[in-house]
């Protein structure tokens, strides 16, 4: 009776989480090689051509590997830095609460509103533009749909930072960091010595797993770059859908091709990551 | 894991397999050579889906406060709005065909000539169907403007909803004498750099055939069907002067706006001094509103620029075609096109024949309200030059991205 | 002097924590605000007005919203803990495991572009039960991932126990389960709440512009550069889960183990 039970929730878990995926993939797959699509007449590896021949993928991915890894980078050092130094005034009532609120606001919000604030008609504009720092809108430096994605790198920043901080002080707690530092402390260690002999290495390695997931939701993000990014090169998700949704039929089949490629890709991440054995990841 | 395999591509097959069903084909038939009472009778109580462009307040205010009210108290019809236009349209009847759904999700559509000479290639459309409306009688067939969408005969296949010309803003205190002509507007962005660019969309595309149209030699230069050799030399020469010049368009060249609604914003905001856009520029409601200075004004290029219609068309897979006509009838109403052409309002300009309406609605037209700001209809005339092939917009639009963006 | 530094630092960091919130209810608020004017030339609540009283449901919008987060967090909570039981007391856990990591990492915009055909296939396009069974699908792997740890061998050991002791299976989820489990589904819920509650991509294919959730209306309104509007309907879009926050925080990270 029991091993029939949990038979079904192995189905279920089959028909929900892995069923959809497959059939995704297949149906990209097949598209991709014009077998099925109302603009294709049969198998061809042209489209598969064409796109490896533009390099459009490659530029794409590069782009957005950059992006997700710079954003990332920023995200974990500026939180691991504000957990060591701020870890004790955080626990304080008022500010434990202030630190959530950043969890509230979507991507969409983020990139709406850094675009708000940072485009040449926005507020900093117009600040600047009091001070006399600038005398036209467009004398204010591109920071949105900018060539250095810095809007998108700010949004990242600002979506995730915050969500590192609230994990590092909970791992900090968790993990008894506190009693660990004091231990090193009646040891011997000076200050710096138990920031990366003793914090640094235990907050990185209860985390990583969670770190390089990050990584790959940045580089798949879509809503962000479709506000902040400017029209090439762009981040994957956002070619993706713009080949799928051209104007001209023939080349749909192009779009799936970038995505077939972006799911190896980031497949291919996930079994490097999850299937070693190893405890799970610390949170998700 | 083989069992689980086994499973997977079951469902899989069983999901693909496409099915094949004729049933409907013959109802839709009938409705082609039925009469407007029986119609009308089957369009009573109906939900119709529109699927159109939303990127106006004074559109959507029209559509949301006007005509669904309206439909539902004269014809107790449901219209249920959605937001979608060229591609989206294109992708959802070609993922529906790939589908075999005979039921579709949308029965009419707001398309203009590239979405029409796709629908037709994919045979989305239902019709011809025009004939049948009533108040279609009073539709001015005569002007080429609207009997001719993007160099193809409408046929029945599709209605005009509103007729508009493209023209350049800007603001007449900034600017005293913009640009007329590629030459000057070369002279322009030189003496001005960063105040111009192309939007890459729709209407970006349409200021690019005007372009061409003009070092073809003329405003009819690019007349007829789809010439792959005319396209590729005037196209050469266009991308040679915009990579040219790329430097003195906004944020030099290494970006431009995605939707002409951005642009718009530019212009606002005075990083930029020349805007352009469908409807003689889309200037009253943007100035009523408070975006665009009360300076702002309209013109056509001197070789012209485009002036064409937008159409409502049906579905193949409409589930309510009766419905659909009975929705499209009434927005060709005399009283719906009066109401659509308020300056205040949706600001766009009637299809219909004055000749051919009652006297009181002729003079219900003409005592409709007027621009304060923006250019006539009537003013454009002159510089209106009529969409080429389809085909034209289509290759713009790819070139456009890899010749200039990303090159 | 080093407390002064960190405060000064701290209330930064608060200001600009709470700088969004009161900037875009201020935008949503404001009128013919146009560059290089630093204030708005008309603040007031006209925009508010016109919104709720004509303007293209979004009051509508907010609910159908919430309808939506609400039946895909049920769902993909009470599945994801059913579930994952049978999946991580499974001998070939691993494997499983990274099967539903598949689609946890793929871009869901991604994902909705290459599942749409199998939607419209089976009906499930451009309606509110489509978005939901999209929702669903990309937030089960999370919900069923989240409760990994908690099927460890200390709660095994508790469910022996009460079967030792003559408890049936429905004593052992309603007396030692689901209490245990009880901070843990409700951060689940939260999040999983949070994901439909935020979703963009996805939601704009498959429901193709007919289902239209409150970030819908946020992107509806940047392309037609209506930007109170916009701040407006962020501010329906941020506000509700700042209120969750406020009762669910302490249970955000804190019973995690």
């Amino acid at each position: 009776m029991k091993i029939k039970k949990s038979n079904v929730s192995i189905l279920l878990f089959v028909l929900i989480g892995v069923v959809p995926f497959a059939a995704a993939f297949i149906y990209a797959l097949l598209y991709s090689f014009g077998v099925i699509g109302v603009a294709n007449n049969g198998f061809t590896l042209q489209f598969w051509e064409s796109v490896l021949a533009s390099g459009i993928f490659f530029k794409s991915f590069l782009y957005s590997f950059i992006i997700a890894l710079t954003a990332v980078t920023i995200s974990v050092g500026g939180a691991l830095w504000i957990t060591l130094k701020f870890k004790k005034q955080l626990e304080k009532r008022f500010l434990s609460f202030i630190i959530y609120l950043p969890l509230a606001i979507p991507g969409v919000v983020t990139g709406f509103f850094t675009l708000q604030l940072f485009s040449k008609g926005g507020f900093f504009a117009r600040i600047s533009h009091k001070f006399g720092l600038i005398t036209k809108a467009s004398e204010f430096p591109d920071l949105v749909n900018d060539g250095l994605a810095f809007g998108i790198l700010l949004s990242f920043v600002t979506m995730v930072m915050p969500f590192f901080v609230l994990l590092f002080l909970n791992v900090y707690k968790n993990e008894r960091v506190e009693e660990l530092s004091v231990l090193a402390q009646s040891l011997g260690a000076n200050p710096n010595q138990i920031a990366l002999r003793v914090f640094l290495p235990i907050l990185i390695k209860k985390t990583w797993v969670l770190i390089v997931l990050y990584f790959i939701f940045l580089l798949g993000a879509y809503e962000v770059p479709l506000i902040l990014g400017q029209e090439s090169p762009q981040m994957l998700s956002v070619l993706i859908i713009q080949e799928i949704k051209q104007y001209d039929l023939d080349k749909i089949s192009e779009g799936y091709v970038v995505a077939v490629l972006y799911t190896l890709i980031v497949s291919a991440a996930a079994i490097v990551l999850f299937l070693p054995k190893r405890k799970s990841a610390y949170a998700n | 894991m083989r069992r689980v395999n086994h499973i997977l591509f079951g469902i899989l097959i069983g999901v693909s397999v496409l099915s094949c069903g004729e049933k409907t084909t013959q109802d839709n038939e009938k409705l082609k050579s039925a009469s407007w009472e029986e119609i009308q009778d089957n369009a009573e109580g109906t939900i119709v889906n529109f699927m159109m462009w939303q990127g106006s307040t004074a559109i959507n205010d029209y559509i949301n406060n006007y005509v669904v009210p309206s439909v539902k108290k004269k014809f107790n019809i449901d219209l249920q709005i959605s937001g979608g236009q060229g591609p989206e349209i294109v992708q959802l009847v070609m993922g529906e065909k790939q589908a075999d759904i005979e039921q579709g999700q949308v029965d009419m559509v707001w398309i203009n000539g590239e979405t029409f000479f796709q629908l037709r290639k994919i045979e989305g459309l239902w019709g011809p169907f025009v004939g049948l409306l009533p108040n279609a009688s009073f539709i001015n067939f005569e002007d080429s403007f609207i009997s001719t969408d993007f160099q193809q005969a409408v046929n029945g296949m599709e209605a005009p909803w509103s007729i508009n010309q493209f023209a350049i803003v800007y603001d007449s205190e900034k600017l005293p004498s913009p640009p007329k002509s590629i030459p000057e507007l070369e002279k322009f962005i030189r003496e001005h750099p960063g105040t111009f660019t192309i939007s890459n969309d729709f209407t970006g595309m349409t200021l690019l055939k005007s372009f061409m149209a003009e070092l073809g030699g003329g405003p009819n230069a690019l007349n007829g069907s789809f010439d792959e050799d005319k396209y590729n030399q005037l196209s050469e020469k266009l991308w040679d002067f915009i990579n040219n010049n790329k430097q003195y368009f906004w944020k030099e060249g290494s970006t431009f706006p995605k939707e002409q609604s951005k642009m718009n914003q530019l212009y606002a905001n005075g990083e930029l001094l020349i805007a352009y856009g469908f409807s003689e520029g889309g200037i009253e409601d943007k100035v009523l509103t408070g975006l665009y200075p009360k300076s702002t004004k309209g013109y056509a290029w001197e070789n012209g620029t485009i002036r064409n219609s937008n159409y409502l068309g049906i579905l193949h897979n409409a589930p309510q075609k009766a419905g659909a006509m009975q929705v499209i009838n009434f927005l060709l109403s005399p009283e719906a096109q009066l109401k659509k052409a308020d300056a205040n309002g949706m600001d766009s300009n009637t299809v219909l024949s004055m000749e051919k309406l009652e006297p009181e609605w002729k003079e219900k037209f003409l005592d409709a309200r007027k621009r304060q700001y923006g250019p006539t209809l009537k003013q454009l005339e002159v510089n209106a030059i009529a969409e080429p092939a389809p085909e034209y917009m289509i290759r713009l639009y790819e070139d456009f991205r890899k010749k200039v963006i990303e090159n | 002097m080093r407390i002064n530094w960190k405060s000064f630092v701290l209330s930064l960091a608060v200001l600009l924590i709470l700088f969004p919130f009161i900037y875009l209810v201020f935008l949503s608020l404001a009128s013919e605000w146009r560059f290089p004017e630093v204030w708005p030339s008309y603040l007031g609540f006209k925009n508010w007005v016109t919104v709720f009283g004509s303007e293209t449901g979004l009051l509508e919008s907010f609910f159908s919203s919430l309808l939506i987060s609400l039946s895909v967090a049920v769902f993909s909570t009470a599945s994801g803990f059913l579930i994952s039981k049978a999946v991580f007391y499974h001998p070939k856990k691993r494997i499983l495991t990274l099967l539903a990591y598949f689609p946890y990492i793929l871009a869901p915009v991604v994902f909705a572009a290459c599942l749409s055909f199998f939607f419209l296939k089976m009906g499930l396009f451009g309606n509110m039960t489509g978005v939901v069974v999209a929702q669903f699908i990309i937030a089960f792997p999370y919900a069923l991932l989240f409760f990994s740890s908690f099927w460890n061998a200390k709660v095994k050991s508790y469910e022996d126990l009460v079967a030792t002791l003559g408890g049936n299976k429905w004593q052992t989820y309603t007396k030692v389960l689901l209490p245990l489990a009880k901070g843990l589904i409700l951060i689940c819920f939260f999040q999983t709440f949070l994901i439909s509650w935020f979703e963009y991509g996805l939601t704009s294919i498959i429901g193709i512009g007919k289902v239209q959730t409150l970030t819908i209306k946020v992107f509806l309104f940047i392309k037609e550069a209506n930007y109170y509007y916009g701040a407006l309907s962020c501010c329906l879009l941020i506000f509700p889960p700042v209120v969750l926050l406020y009762f669910n925080k302490r249970y955000v990270f804190k019973k995690l183990v």
